[in-house]
């Protein structure tokens, strides 16, 4: 054991990993930063790069660029309001806000050292806890995926609460029932498509993202006139950008990050659901058991860090099917499932027994990553933040143009131009009636996770659905956490009025 | 000062992003009169999934081949969405002169253009099929430690149990559900279909014991076949497969049922002939490098070339098969 711990240790500092690691943690940012290049184009185009390397280092260039391009996305949502991949969705919410606050600074801070906790974390259970987990795992079925669609969906009430919730339900729903466009998996029935057979597969879904948060903030900041983005002030403020995250920020959050770490876990261990799924979840949770969500949506540093820890973790949880199961999560996994078994690598008992040096190369590499994912992100999004105090006159048409080509460079074709472009003037016309537009973000994501859940549960149980749902221990678990989650706060108000009667 | 030169790089690589994707959609139309030498620039060949999927891998592997034999570089184009007809909709429509080739998947591309609610102008006759590369046979396997030990055994169950058994496959008309429609038509078993949009998801149902039997292929499997945590029943090919040396085929247990995903490279109708046989040649040339053959073998992807008019026949009979299935 100690001498396979120090040649893991030598392989990893080795030159050759750690130039690597940086290109591909570069080239990560890269893919995450520019809107709708997916971290799976990123490894794609980069695999055929590893043929020449050996399993181990041309894996760990691989899991550099995946784990750094779902931070890079934050770095944009944050300044721009423009997430770069679907998972920042959540970040732009309370990062945006503190981006016109003039707090850039502080949110790209929080966010990258979150991203860095998270993703080490979720590295350090994939060299510990992976078994175990991955048999866990196993356990969610149809109606355990339809059971967390629908606890994601109850996020809704975190982003548009109080008089706005009503609104936000009908943008959740309107999100929801545009997750059924284009062919039922089922029945082939082409659904809502009214003769539009590029709506085959259904609205695409990042083009849409791109257009609800990047093209409507552009139209909002367009129509403001003020100057710079927003509200006028300069966001770029030098004070405000420190290298490290500060211990009084860190005790501010330990919570919130101690909570989403458990949530990136659960949430990566399941093949069914992606980093987007746990930032929506986790954000939820810290605004739930936030002492101040009045905060949230105003600026909250826990929203930000409770979304950045949970997608980075669920990075590292991802892998722990894949590696243990050879069952990738994701099209990110699948390609590295391609990769792994092209260095000769099958996954599964063997990878921690018998060729555990790669293995665990690979593990302390990738902690490493995150490592240097933090300090190359700081270093480079500092620069990136200075465009934010450039006159809009220039900023918009050019984040106009990274939408538009962002959206086609996804497909390749034009129409998912045209679906970013209709979602933009949506979630314009939505921000200024009070409709919040990650609200039927939510409602594409989770439409169709619920909705295959509920009818694979239908079929498998022949119609019995309450006994279904019922007899299975994890599934009765996540009713009881859902109906507390709605209930709890009415009890708790009803409980406050009556003690309040009480005292008065 | 620095503000202006962050500027001028940004403007750079958006220049390159435009370039890149200009290159990408857009052909000359140039018609090509004289006798042409042909290629005398880039190729783009289409593939109508994402990166990193098993058609993705497949045309990457290819490409690198193809560059050599044509000495002209080959770009994969991943154009997605619209259920694939995105892709070959634009392949269909692209200038005919060579320089646009592209992957149709058998038999995932049939529901787009014969069901006929989808109202597709597209058919096979948009386009001439070169050659097939891939064919991925499909089976069907069940978890390691099942209390089915054959395909006999499933079979003789859901005949006496019908729609007791559950089955997973991935969508509507494609090639798992198509094959146990088949089968259930020759046996008169019955299951229940759950579809999953991807085999991955299939898996993991199958390993948690949320359903009893997987309906994939065979490139999907084979790592978890060689840890012992699935078992193949069969796979339904001709003969068994190079994969998996010790799973009997479908026919030798006496269900008689042919099934396969298979990819295969055309080129829009009305590409001149001497284009056609160009291009025919370098790609047998590229399938058959050794390199190439070690590369398909590393992915389990089982190399079944079949040119022109072979290849033709096979795609008319495939489409013959799925109308009767589908009632389409």
């Amino acid at each position: 054991m100690d001498s396979l711990f120090t040649t893991v240790l030598l392989n990893t500092l080795s030159l050759k990993v750690l130039m690597v690691m940086v290109i591909g943690i570069l080239a990560g940012i890269l893919v995450g930063t520019l809107p709708g290049f997916q971290a799976n184009m990123g490894v794609a185009l980069l695999l055929p790069l590893t043929f020449g390397m050996s399993a181990d280092t041309g894996i760990i260039m691989l899991v550099s660029l995946y784990a750094a391009a779902i931070y890079g996305g934050s770095i944009t949502a944050i300044l721009f309001s423009t997430p770069g991949t679907t998972a920042s969705a959540a970040t732009a919410i309370e990062g945006f806000e503190l981006t016109k606050q003039g707090k850039s600074g502080t949110a790209i801070r929080i966010a990258t050292w979150c991203s860095a906790i998270g993703g080490m974390v979720g590295a350090f259970s994939l060299l510990f806890i992976s078994p175990p987990l991955s048999l866990i795992s196993l356990k969610f079925g149809p109606p355990e995926y339809f059971l967390i669609a629908v606890f994601g969906l109850i996020t809704i009430a975190s982003i548009a609460s109080g008089s706005l919730l009503v609104k936000g339900l009908i943008a959740g729903s309107v999100g929801f029932l545009l997750s059924t466009v284009g062919l039922d998996l089922d029945s082939g029935y082409p659904r809502f498509i009214f003769g539009m057979s590029f709506l085959a597969s259904g609205i695409s879904f990042v083009p849409a993202v791109i257009g609800l948060f990047a093209l409507s903030q552009v139209l909002a900041m367009v129509t403001q006139d003020s100057g710079s983005m927003g509200s006028g002030v300069a966001h770029y403020d030098k004070k405000d950008w420190k290298f490290f995250i500060t211990l009084d920020e860190l005790r501010q959050v330990k919570n919130t990050i101690m909570r989403s770490l458990g949530i990136g876990m659960v949430i990566g261990v399941l093949p069914g659901a992606g980093a987007d799924v746990a930032a929506w979840v986790s954000y939820h949770e810290a605004k739930r058991f936030s002492k101040h969500p009045e905060k949230f949506g105003k600026g909250a540093i826990d929203g930000i860090a409770a979304a950045e820890v949970a997608k980075n973790t669920e990075c590292g949880g991802a892998l722990i099917p894949l590696l243990t199961l050879g069952i990738p999560g994701s099209t990110t996994a699948a390609i590295l499932l391609g990769a792994l078994v092209m260095h000769g690598l099958v996954p599964g008992r063997d990878l921690f027994t018998k060729y555990a040096e790669i293995t665990y190369t690979i593990i302390i590499g990738f902690i490493l990553a995150n490592f240097l994912m933090a300090v190359i992100g700081m270093a480079v999004s500092r620069h990136i933040a200075k465009l934010t105090n450039i006159n809009i006159g220039i900023l918009a048409p050019v984040i106009v143009t990274l939408t538009v080509i962002g959206s086609y460079a996804l497909g390749n074709n034009i129409y998912d131009v045209w679906t970013m472009v209709a979602f933009g003037i949506l979630g314009y016309f939505m921000k200024n009636h009070g409709y919040h537009p990650a609200a039927l973000v939510l409602g594409l994501i989770l439409g169709p996770m619920a909705e295959k859940g509920f009818r694979q549960s239908l079929v498998l149980s022949n119609g019995n659905l309450l006994e279904y749902f019922f007899t299975r221990p994890i599934s009765v678990t996540l009713i009881v956490l859902i109906v507390l989650t709605m209930v709890g706060p009415l009890l708790m108000e009803k409980r406050r009025q009556w003690k309040a009667r009480i005292a008065g | 000062m620095k503000r202006r030169s962050w500027l001028a790089a940004l403007g750079v690589i958006i220049l390159s992003l435009l370039l890149v994707a200009g290159c990408g959609g857009t052909q000359s139309k140039e018609p090509q009169k004289q006798a042409p030498k042909f290629p005398t620039k880039p190729v783009n060949l289409i593939v109508a999934y994402g990166a990193g999927g098993g058609t993705d891998v497949t045309a990457r592997l290819l490409a690198g081949q193809l560059e050599k034999e044509l000495g002209q570089p080959v770009t994969v184009n991943n154009v997605t969405g619209g259920g694939g007809w995105n892709g070959w909709g634009q392949l269909a429509k692209a200038n005919p002169d060579g320089y646009t080739i592209g992957y149709l998947n058998i038999p995932n591309m049939f529901a787009g253009y014969m069901d006929p609610k989808m109202k597709r102008p597209e058919n096979l006759d948009s386009f001439i099929p070169l050659t097939n590369h891939v064919t991925d046979y499909c089976i069907w396997a069940v978890k390691g430690d099942s209390k089915y030990k054959s395909l006999k055994d499933v079979i003789d169950y859901a005949k006496a149990n019908p729609d007791k058994l559950s089955i997973a496959a991935h969508g509507a008309g494609g090639d798992d559900h198509l094959a146990i429609l088949q089968i259930e038509k020759l046996t008169g078993a019955k299951f229940k279909i759950v579809h999953n949009d991807s085999t991955s998801t299939s898996v993991s149902q199958l390993l948690g014991g949320h359903i009893d039997i997987l309906g994939a292929n065979v490139s999907e499997v084979t790592s978890q076949v060689k840890n012992g945590e699935l078992r193949v029943l069969g796979v339904m090919s001709g003969k068994p497969s190079e994969f998996l040396p010790e799973v009997k085929t479908f026919k030798d247990q006496g269900v008689d049922v042919l099934m396969s995903v298979s990819r295969g490279i055309a080129v829009p109708a009305k590409t001149p002939p001497d284009v056609v046989q160009a291009l025919t040649a370098a790609l047998e040339k590229a399938m058959q490098n050794p390199d190439h053959v070690k590369k398909a073998k590393e992915l389990s992807l089982s190399l079944d070339i079949v040119k022109g008019d072979s290849y033709a026949k096979f795609l008319k009979g495939e489409e013959q098969k799925i109308k009767q299935l589908m009632g389409w």
